[in-house]
C-alpha cells in the first residue's frame, strides 16, 4: 500500500512537471507564440477569450510568477482556451469528442499487444534454441517498422487492394454515435486495421524483453530447484519462471506505453481516426497551441493513470514490494 | 568445536579477456548481419549526394513512373527521382539519428554517472528528474516542441529529440555506476585519494562501455523513427529531403490512392532495416552484458537431449508400476555403521563433459542407507557438477557421455537414473532424492509463500492428497526443522537467513526422500547459525534415516559429520576413506596438504602449511596425475601414468605411491 502511495506521489509530481512544462514552453520559445496565435483569429475573438489565451500562452505585461498563478487558475477551472483549428469550439469540447476513441483503441491494443507479446515471449524463452528463436529477427523487424508506414501498407493491402476494410474514419457515416448495435459494430469494423497496426508493431517489443527475462530467470536457482522437485513442466514454466520474469516487464511498462502512444498518434493520422492523434496532428498543422498543450496534458494524465494501474498489479504480483 | 571458515581456495573460473568476447559477439551471424547493414547505411549516408543520379528536387515529365532503368525506384507525382531522394534522405535521417544519439548519450552519461557516483541528495534529485522524463509521453511532447519551432531543420529536431530522450540511458547508467562504485577497485582508487574525474574516466566509464553503446544504438533507432514521424506529420522543414519527408509528400500527394507503391515503400523499408540492424547489434551487446542469455534454458529440446547424450538400453530392471500404486514403505534401516552393506545409490564410472572439458572424470562411489558421504574439493574440482549430475540437473553444454547412477528402490529393484525417461525422472526426483542448495535466498521462489513451495512438491507427487492433509504436512515439516507453523504464510524475504535455510531443508524433507544432496548448505550463513543448521541436519538424519551427500570445501566440518569422505581434484576422486581414517591417516599427498593447511581440533599445535600452486585448469590438465605440479613427492612416473584408486588398508587413494611397481621404486630411492 505504501509503495502505491509513494508512486501516486511521484505521478502527481510528474503531472506538476508536465503542467509547468506546458506553461514554460510557449514562454521560452522564440517569437511571441501568444500574439501569433491571437493574430491567427483575425479579430474574431472576444476580449475575454483573448485574455484567456494570454493567460495560457504568455502575458508580456505580467511577472512570470503572476503568470504562473494565473495559468494554474485556468487549469484548475478547466479553461483551456478556444481551439483555432476547430473554431469556434473550445478545447474542452474538442477533447471530449476525441478522447474516448483513443482511450478505447489504445487500451484494447495495449492489453492485446501485451498479452500476445508476453505469451509468445514466455514460449520463446522457455523453448530457447528451437525454431522459435527465428521469431526474434522477424519481430525485431516488425517492431522497427515505423507505425505509420505499416499503417500505410495495411491500408494499401486491405482497404485499397482487397477492399475488405474501410479506408479511414472511425465509424460509418450512416450510423449515429450512440449505444446502438449498429454503431458499435461499425466502430469495431473501422477499428480493425488501426488496431492491427498498433498490435503487430508493438508485439515485438514485449516479446523480446519477455524472452530475455525468461532466459535470465530460467538459470535462477529457484527454477532449478523446482525442476529438482519433480514439478510438472507447466508449473515450472508459469509459476516459477514466467511469473518472476514478468515483473521487470511490468515495471518497464511506462516506457513501452510511451512508445505505443507515440505510435498510435501517428497511426490515427494515417487512418484519419477521430481520436486524439488526428486532433493533435490537425492542431500542430494549424499551430493551434491551446489544443496541442491540452492534448499533451490529457495524454500525460492517461499515461500516469495507466502506470499507476501497472504499479498496483505489480504490487499484487510481487510480495517483496508489500513490505511495511 | 568451531567450524572453520573456507579453507580451500574458492576462485572464479577465468573468463576470457573482454576484447575476445567482443570478437565472439561478432561471430554470431545475426550480430554480424546487423553490423554490416549498419555500415552500408552509414556509407550510403556519407556518399549519397555524390552518387545520386538526379537532383532530388528536380521535376521532370516522367510523373509517377514506376521503377524503370532510368529511375530505379520510380518517380514522384512531379517526376522527381525517388532513388535520389532516398540517397539524400539517408544523409538527413542518419544525421538526425547519430546527432541525437551523440547528444542524448552525453546527457545520459553526465546525469547517470553524476547521480550514481555522487549519491545522496544530488542522486535523488537527478534520479527523480530522469524518472519524470521517463514517464512523460515523449512523442506528444516532441510534437509540441517541434510545432513551436515550425519548419526547423535537422539541428532543431536533434535538440528536441535529445531533450526528451536522455532519461532512459541516464537511469541505466546510474544503476551501473552505483554498483561499480561499490566494487573493490573503485573503492581502492578512492581510498588512495585519486581525483574524482580520474576515477570516473579510468575506472568507471570503461566498464560501462557496453551499456553506453547499447543506449547509443537504441537512441539512433528511436531518433530516426521520431524524425520520420515528425517529418511525416509535416512538422519539419518539408523541403529538406529525409526518409520522413518522402513519406510526407507521398501521403500529401495521395500516392496511396494512385497506387504508386514505389513512392512510399523504399523509405519505410529503409527505416525498418536500419532499425532491425541496430537492434540485432544490440542483442549481441545484451548477450555480452548478460551472459545468462548465452546459456540454454531447461525447456529446450536440446537441453533435454543433452542431459544424457546417448540412448541407453534399459538393461537394469525397473520396478513395475511404481507410479500407480502408493509408495512402498521401506523396512526401517539399522543405524549406519562402517560395515553396512545396504547400498542405496551406486555411481559407476560417471563422466560429465562441458564441451571438450571433462569436469567429472570416471567417478565411482557407493552410498549406503543412513550414510553421510562428504565430498570435498576446491572450486572447479567438479564437486558441484557431480551433485547436479546425480540428479540430472546439469544444463547444456554439460553432458554425461558415460556412467551409471544405480538407485535401489524400496522393493530391492535397481534403476539407472540416467536411463529414465522424463516422466520416470520426474517421479524419481524429490520422492527418492532431494537437494538442498547453497543459498536459500536464491533457491526459494521469491514470490511464493514458503508453505506453498513445500506444498507444490506434495501436489506433484501425491495427486490423491487433499488440501487439509497437505496443510497438516506443511505444518509438520516446518515443526521438524523448528520453524513456527504461522511462518508457512511468509515469503522468503520475510525470513532470516538461518530460517530460510531451515525452510529449504523442510522443502527437501517434504516427501521423505531416501537421499538428500546438500551442496554447501551452510556456506552463506554465519558460524553460529551454521552450527544450528548442521546439528539439525544430523538430528534429522538419525531420526528419519535418510542418507546424505554433503558437499563442501570446509574440511573440518566434513570430518566432523561424515561417515565417509571423498576428496575430489581435477574432476576425479583422489581419496575415498572413512572419515576417521582420513583424519588420522590421509593417504593422498593432496589430502595431507589439505589437512596440514588448517589447525587440528584436538592434536598438538603445529605449523600450518598451505598447498603451493593453484587449482588445475580443467582445459589444460597436466599429463599423468593432475596434482603432480603441486605435489611435494611427485616423481618421474607421475607425468606418464594416470593413477587409479589403489587400496591402502581401508582407504583408497589415486596416487602412484601406492601402485605395486612404484612402491618398489620408492623403496629403492628412499
Amino acid at each position: 500500500m505504501r509503495t502505491v502511495l509513494r508512486k501516486l506521489g511521484f505521478y502527481l509530481l510528474t503531472a506538476w512537471v508536465a503542467i509547468s512544462l506546458n506553461f514554460l514552453i510557449p514562454r521560452i520559445m522564440p517569437g511571441d507564440p501568444a500574439s501569433h496565435l491571437i493574430n491567427q483569429f483575425h479579430g474574431k475573438l472576444s476580449p475575454a477569450a483573448i485574455q484567456a489565451l494570454r493567460v495560457l500562452f504568455g502575458q508580456p505585461d505580467a511577472s512570470l510568477w503572476t503568470q504562473y498563478l494565473n495559468y494554474w487558475h485556468s487549469i484548475v477551472t478547466g479553461d483551456f482556451g478556444i481551439s483555432y483549428a476547430y473554431y469556434p469550439a473550445d478545447v474542452g469540447t474538442v477533447l471530449g469528442q476525441s478522447m474516448f476513441w483513443t482511450l478505447a483503441l489504445i487500451t484494447a491494443c495495449t492489453v492485446i499487444g501485451f498479452v500476445i507479446g508476453t505469451g509468445l515471449g514466455i514460449l520463446a524463452g522457455w523453448k530457447r534454441g528451437t525454431w522459435l528463436d527465428s521469431l526474434i529477427p522477424v519481430t525485431t523487424f516488425l517492431s522497427s517498422i515505423p507505425y505509420f508506414w505499416f499503417a500505410i501498407i495495411i491500408v494499401l493491402v486491405f482497404a485499397i487492394t482487397l477492399n475488405w476494410f474501410p479506408l479511414s474514419g472511425g465509424y460509418s457515416v450512416d450510423t449515429t454515435i450512440g449505444f446502438s448495435g449498429d454503431f458499435i459494430a461499425s466502430a469495431l469494423y473501422y477499428a480493425v486495421l488501426p488496431a492491427a497496426t498498433i498490435v503487430i508493431t508493438s508485439v515485438g517489443g514485449w516479446l523480446i524483453s519477455m524472452r530475455n527475462m525468461m532466459v535470465t530467470t530460467l538459470s535462477e536457482d529457484y527454477v532449478r530447484l523446482a525442476e529438482a522437485k519433480g514439478l510438472s513442466r507447466r508449473r515450472i514454466m508459469y509459476k516459477y519462471a514466467a511469473r518472476n520474469a514478468m515483473l521487470p516487464s511490468l515495471s518497464g511498462f511506462a516506457m513501452s506505453l510511451g512508445f505505443v502512444i507515440g505510435g498510435s498518434i501517428v497511426t490515427e493520422v494515417v487512418f484519419n481516426y477521430p481520436g486524439l492523434g488526428t486532433t493533435l496532428f490537425k492542431a500542430a498543422q494549424a499551430a493551434d497551441y491551446p489544443l496541442m498543450s491540452a492534448i499533451f496534458l490529457l495524454i500525460t494524465v492517461m499515461v500516469l493513470v495507466a502506470n499507476l494501474l501497472a504499479d498496483v498489479v505489480y504490487v499484487f504480483l510481487d510480495p517483496r514490494t508489500r513490505e511495511s | 568445536m568451531a567450524i572453520q571458515p573456507a579453507v580451500l581456495a574458492e576462485t572464479e573460473p577465468a573468463e576470457p579477456a573482454a576484447g575476445r568476447l567482443w570478437l565472439r559477439a561478432l561471430r554470431k551471424p545475426l550480430t554480424l548481419t546487423g553490423v554490416i547493414i549498419t555500415l552500408v547505411f552509414v556509407v550510403l549516408a556519407v556518399v549519397g549526394p555524390w552518387i545520386a543520379p538526379y537532383d532530388p528536387s528536380a521535376v521532370s515529365d516522367a510523373a509517377t513512373a514506376p521503377p524503370s532503368f532510368a529511375h530505379w525506384l520510380g518517380t514522384t507525382q512531379n517526376g522527381q527521382d525517388i532513388l535520389s531522394q532516398m540517397l539524400y534522405g539517408a544523409q538527413a535521417s542518419m544525421l538526425v539519428g547519430l546527432g541525437s544519439a551523440v547528444i542524448t548519450t552525453i546527457l545520459s552519461v553526465l546525469v547517470g554517472v553524476t547521480a550514481g557516483y555522487l549519491g545522496g541528495t544530488s542522486d535523488e534529485l537527478l534520479s527523480l528528474l530522469a524518472n519524470v522524463f521517463l514517464v512523460l509521453p515523449g512523442l506528444p511532447l516532441t510534437i509540441i516542441l517541434a510545432a513551436y519551432l515550425p519548419h526547423s531543420g535537422s539541428l532543431g529536431i536533434i535538440l528536441v529529440i535529445s531533450l526528451t530522450g536522455w532519461a532512459w540511458g541516464a537511469r541505466v547508467l546510474r544503476a551501473q555506476t552505483l554498483s561499480l562504485r561499490k566494487r573493490d577497485f573503485v573503492e581502492a582508487a578512492r581510498a588512495t585519494g585519486e581525483r574524482t574525474s580520474k576515477i570516473i574516466l579510468r575506472d568507471i566509464l570503461p566498464n560501462q562501455l557496453a551499456v553506453i553503446a547499447a543506449a547509443f544504438l537504441g537512441t539512433v533507432t528511436a531518433a530516426i523513427l521520431t524524425q520520420a514521424s515528425l517529418a511525416f506529420l509535416g512538422l519539419t522543414d518539408v523541403t529538406q529531403w529525409s526518409w520522413g519527408t518522402i513519406l510526407y509528400w507521398a501521403q500529401a500527394d495521395s500516392a496511396l490512392l494512385t497506387g504508386s507503391w514505389w513512392w512510399f515503400v523504399p523509405a519505410g523499408l529503409a527505416i525498418a532495416l536500419i532499425g532491425t540492424a541496430l537492434s540485432l547489434v544490440n542483442f549481441g551487446i545484451d548477450e555480452f552484458i548478460n551472459p545468462r542469455l548465452r546459456q540454454a534454458g531447461v525447456g529446450t529440446k536440446k537441453a533435454q537431449r543433452a542431459q544424457v547424450s546417448r540412448t541407453r538400453t534399459k538393461r537394469v530392471k525397473r520396478a513395475a508400476s511404481r507410479r500407480s500404486g502408493p509408495r512402498q514403505p521401506r523396512p526401517v534401516g539399522t543405524p549406519f555403521t562402517a560395515d553396512s552393506t545396504d547400498v542405496i545409490l551406486e555411481v559407476r564410472n560417471l563422466k560429465v563433459n562441458y564441451g571438450a572439458v571433462t569436469a567429472v572424470d570416471d567417478v565411482s562411489f557407493t552410498l549406503r542407507r543412513g550414510e553421510v558421504l562428504g565430498i570435498a574439493g576446491e572450486s572447479g574440482s567438479g564437486k558441484s557438477t557431480l551433485a547436479y549430475a546425480i540428479t540430472r540437473l546439469h544444463k547444456p553444454p554439460a553432458e554425461i557421455p558415460q556412467g551409471e547412477i544405480r538407485y535401489t528402490n524400496a522393493d530391492g529393484s535397481i534403476v539407472d537414473v540416467l536411463a529414465m525417461d522424463d516422466e520416470q525422472l520426474r517421479a524419481f526426483r524429490w520422492e527418492e532424492l532431494s537437494i538442498v542448495f547453497q543459498s536459500a535466498m536464491h533457491a526459494l521462489n521469491p514470490i511464493m509463500r514458503v508453505g506453498e513451495q513445500i506444498e507444490d512438491a506434495l501436489v506433484a507427487h501425491r495427486p490423491g492428497s487433499t488440501a487439509p492433509e497437505r496443510a497438516a504436512r506443511v505444518v509438520e515439516l516446518l515443526g521438524i526443522v523448528g520453524i513456527p507453523a504461522d511462518r508457512a504464510n511468509s515469503y522468503p524475504h520475510e525470513l532470516s537467513g538461518g530460517m530460510r535455510q531451515r525452510a529449504m531443508i523442510a522443502v527437501g524433507l517434504a516427501l521423505d526422500p531416501e537421499i538428500i544432496v546438500m551442496d554447501e548448505p551452510t556456506t552463506a550463513l554465519d558460524v553460529v547459525i551454521q552450527r544450528q543448521i548442521i546439528d539439525k541436519i544430523m538430528e534429522l538424519k538419525d531420526r528419519l534415516g535418510f542418507s546424505v551427500v554433503f558437499i563442501t570445501h570446509d574440511l573440518s566440518l566434513l570430518i566432523e559429520m561424515s561417515d565417509t569422505i571423498a576428496v575430489m581434484y581435477g574432476g576425479k576422486i583422489v581419496e575415498l576413506a572413512a572419515a576417521e581414517d582420513f583424519h588420522q591417516r590421509p593417504q593422498h599427498p593432496y589430502s595431507r596438504g589439505l589437512l596440514e593447511s588448517f589447525p587440528t581440533l584436538s592434536g598438538p599445535k603445529r605449523e600450518l602449511s598451505g598447498i603451493p600452486g593453484s587449482p588445475p585448469d580443467l582445459r589444460r590438465l597436466p599429463s599423468g596425475c593432475a596434482f603432480r605440479p603441486r605435489c611435494p613427492v611427485a616423481f618421474d612416473a607421475c607425468a606418464e601414468h594416470e593413477p587409479e584408486l589403489y587400496q591402502i588398508g581401508s582407504s583408497q587413494a589415486a596416487c602412484l605411491l601406492y601402485s605395486s611397481d612404484h612402491a618398489v621404486k620408492i623403496g629403492e630411492t628412499a
